[in-house]
């Protein structure tokens, strides 16, 4: 029986990898080169209603002008009756932001390098009077070869300034510039310098410089830069990130002064770029020149996102003995028991429940797709814990929840998860006949 | 075959291989990917394969125990994955892995490698009874040994549902087994399935030995 693959022009469809605001984004193959590719699909009504025609045209526009080998590829633009399909390179090794919260801070050494390729793209752009905008850690991808792929970059201005700031990151601005919170006229490219020194940060520290629970206080600290580097930062790095952490953009580093310094200099390579190529804009117009003509069905699909479908295989590379990462990092502090638990309640409920038990703990609870992460200060107080909780679908009705220990001591981490999971009991499923307590008991023994 | 030199330096362990050996040396018996490490990530490599294969048995070879010591920080800890890679990098078959399948075995690993090279590798892996297939059965007992792993359970009901669905997706000419061309169409649909296969640690691997960096800097001046 031979499986009916959905077609988009050449590109076979397969599964949801992303979601955003406006967008959905599928894994795709070229059927003709075999390449993977990613599609966002963006419906026409949506781009109608938000008045985003012209927008989205031109920021497509600028995709295809700074291509860079540290920027995600924009291959070209399809449309359907009802779509927008923007082909955009795969990048395989995942978002930047995932690796932060699986390993925790990173070292000096490895932050400098992903610093140094953000830096130098982040550049490459501003040279072509191209801004960002909305530079996060959600926002940078790793290839296979573990190189930095920045994304969204000519997609970002779909962030509208003000309102839109709200759903930045999880509903607050950490990563954005004082001068742009203050709606006041500001230099896009001290922005991003800004954007970049908050992400060089967290890279180092695995955890943001600004952190509030509410917004006022907040913007109090951002506006006056006010932060605190850990402990394990060397003179050098502070120095080093203070200059960029300046909140008044007249006086705060620039790009060509950041890599001036012996910080940002050593171990240094620049990306050798190629020629300057043609930009043919031609799919760009076809697609969008007839858009504000069509009609457009009153109905609508809504379609709601759910969790990540988890195959079996799937399940089986979550396994210790896959990661052979521990032969090269004897550093790693590695957590002994694996924590993920199944549950038959709706997607919905778990993450809500996930949400409140949190609450109830006075953690700070940030969600999105279905992943959860929680940060609070560890029981010795010795410094900052966070968790993060992930929803996959394995069957229809069962799913199961991916517990990691992303910050902070292992002895807090299992002391939390044993509390946590006593607290969700209610809808973490067990076999009929199992006690509840058992398999926590079973656990404490261990 | 005369794969291997013989070395006659008498301060290396039993398996040395010259890196440079090592770094060109084209396929030979054993059907390797072509090496995609260099001279000076060879080396880097050795100052690793000293602590690994020291670690318990001063022999100058990887022993099971040592290997799951490495992995688990635990050197009685089973895992039914790590004795796959184990036996996968022991290209002998003979119970202990030596520096030159070390390298071999690693480079699939490499950043550089060959994505083909990186599926083959999965499903050698997946195929616990080296049929040349990944059989249902083969599928359900991985399925059960992660989920012992992550102390779960689940009703046989529910596992059967999750390979069944897994199995519809990947066995695409329904004969109730993968085959490897099944699986490199099925590893091209869901690429994270091969996540494993790469280690971005292994072309930083200098830095993380800092002693083989200063190592090279007195070998230049010699030069």
């Amino acid at each position: 029986m031979k499986k009916v693959r959905r077609k988009i022009g050449k590109y076979e469809v397969g599964r949801t990898i992303g979601e955003g605001t406006f967008a959905k984004v599928k894994f795709a193959r070229n059927s003709e080169t075999g390449d993977s590719v990613a599609i966002k699909i963006m419906a026409k009504t949506t781009i109608l209603q938000h008045r985003m025609v012209e927008q989205i045209k031109r920021e497509i526009s600028i995709m295809k002008i700074v291509r860079n080998p540290n920027i995600v590829r924009l291959h070209e633009v399809l449309a359907s009756q009802t779509r927008i399909y923007i082909i955009l390179e795969f990048v395989m090794g995942g978002e930047l932001y995932d690796k932060i919260v699986q390993q925790g801070k990173l070292s000096e050494n490895e932050s400098r390098r992903y610093f140094q390729q953000l830096i130098d793209t982040v550049d490459h752009c501003h040279r072509k009077g191209v801004y960002h905008r909305d530079l996060k850690p959600e926002n940078l991808l790793l290839d296979a070869y573990g190189n930095l792929k920045v994304s969204d970059f000519g997609l970002s201005a779909l962030t509208k300034q003000g309102v839109d700031l709200l759903h930045t990151t999880c509903g607050t601005p950490n990563y954005v510039a004082p001068e742009v919170l203050s709606n006041r006229g500001y230099d896009g490219a001290a922005a991003d310098v800004w954007s970049c020194g908050v992400i060089l940060y967290v890279l180092m520290a695995g955890y943001l410089p600004f952190e509030e629970a509410d917004l006022p206080t907040l913007y109090r600290r951002i506006n006056a830069a006010e932060f605190v580097c850990p402990f394990w930062f060397s003179a050098d790095t502070k120095s080093f990130i203070q200059k960029i952490l300046d909140p008044n953009p007249k006086t705060r580093v620039k790009i060509e002064e950041i890599r001036k310094e012996p910080w940002f200099k050593k171990n240094y390579f620049p990306v050798k770029l190629g020629e300057d190529e043609q930009v043919n804009l031609d799919d760009v117009r076809a697609v969008f020149d007839d858009i504000e003509d069509q009609y457009v069905a009153e109905r609508s699909e809504i379609t709601e996102g759910g969790p990540l479908i988890m195959n079996a295989f799937e399940m089986i590379a979550l396994s210790q003995g896959l990661n052979l990462s521990p032969l090269f990092d004897r550093l790693q502090d590695n957590v002994k028991r694996q924590t993920r638990f199944v549950s038959r309640k709706p997607a919905k409920v778990i993450i809500s429940s996930i949400e409140a038990v949190a609450e109830s703990m006075g953690l700070k609870v940030h969600s999105r797709n279905y992943k959860v992460r929680l940060e609070g200060v560890s029981a010795n107080r010795v410094g900052p814990f966070a968790v993060v909780l992930e929803v996959f679908e394995v069957a229809p009705s069962l799913f199961m929840v991916d517990v990691r220990r992303a910050t902070g001591d292992t002895f807090d981490y299992h002391k939390f998860y044993m509390n946590f999971c006593a607290k969700l009991g209610n809808i973490i499923w067990r076999p009929a006949g199992t006690m509840p307590n058992s398999n926590l008991l079973k656990q404490m023994t261990l | 075959m005369g794969c291997y030199c013989s070395t006659s330096k008498k301060t290396e362990a039993q398996g040395y291989e010259e890196p440079t050996i090592l770094s060109s040396e084209t396929p030979c018996e054993y059907h390797d990917p072509s090496l995609n490490v260099t001279v000076s990530e060879v080396e880097a490599l050795h100052e690793l394969y000293k602590k690994l294969s020291n670690s318990i048995v001063e022999d100058g070879l990887i022993h099971k125990e040592e290997f799951q010591l490495a992995l688990f920080r635990n050197k009685n800890k089973k895992n039914l994955f790590a004795d796959r890679i184990f036996d996968l990098f022991d290209l002998k078959r003979n119970g202990v892995i030596e520096f030159g399948e070390f390298v071999r075995s690693l480079g699939v690993f490499h950043p550089n490698a060959a994505l083909e090279d990186k599926i083959t590798f999965a499903f050698r892996l997946y195929d616990l009874r080296q049929t040349g297939f990944i059989e249902r059965e083969e599928l359900k007992e991985m399925v059960l040994a992660l989920l012992h792993e992550s102390d779960l359970e689940l009703s046989d009901d529910m596992i059967e549902t999750i390979v069944d669905k897994t199995f519809s997706d990947a066995d695409i000419n329904g004969d109730g087994r993968i085959d490897q061309d099944e699986w490199k169409a099925f590893v091209s649909k869901h690429p994270s399935l091969i996540k494993n296969m790469t280690l971005p640690y292994l072309k930083d691997i200098t830095l993380a030995f800092p002693s083989f960096v200063i190592r090279t800097d007195i070998e230049e001046s010699e030069m």
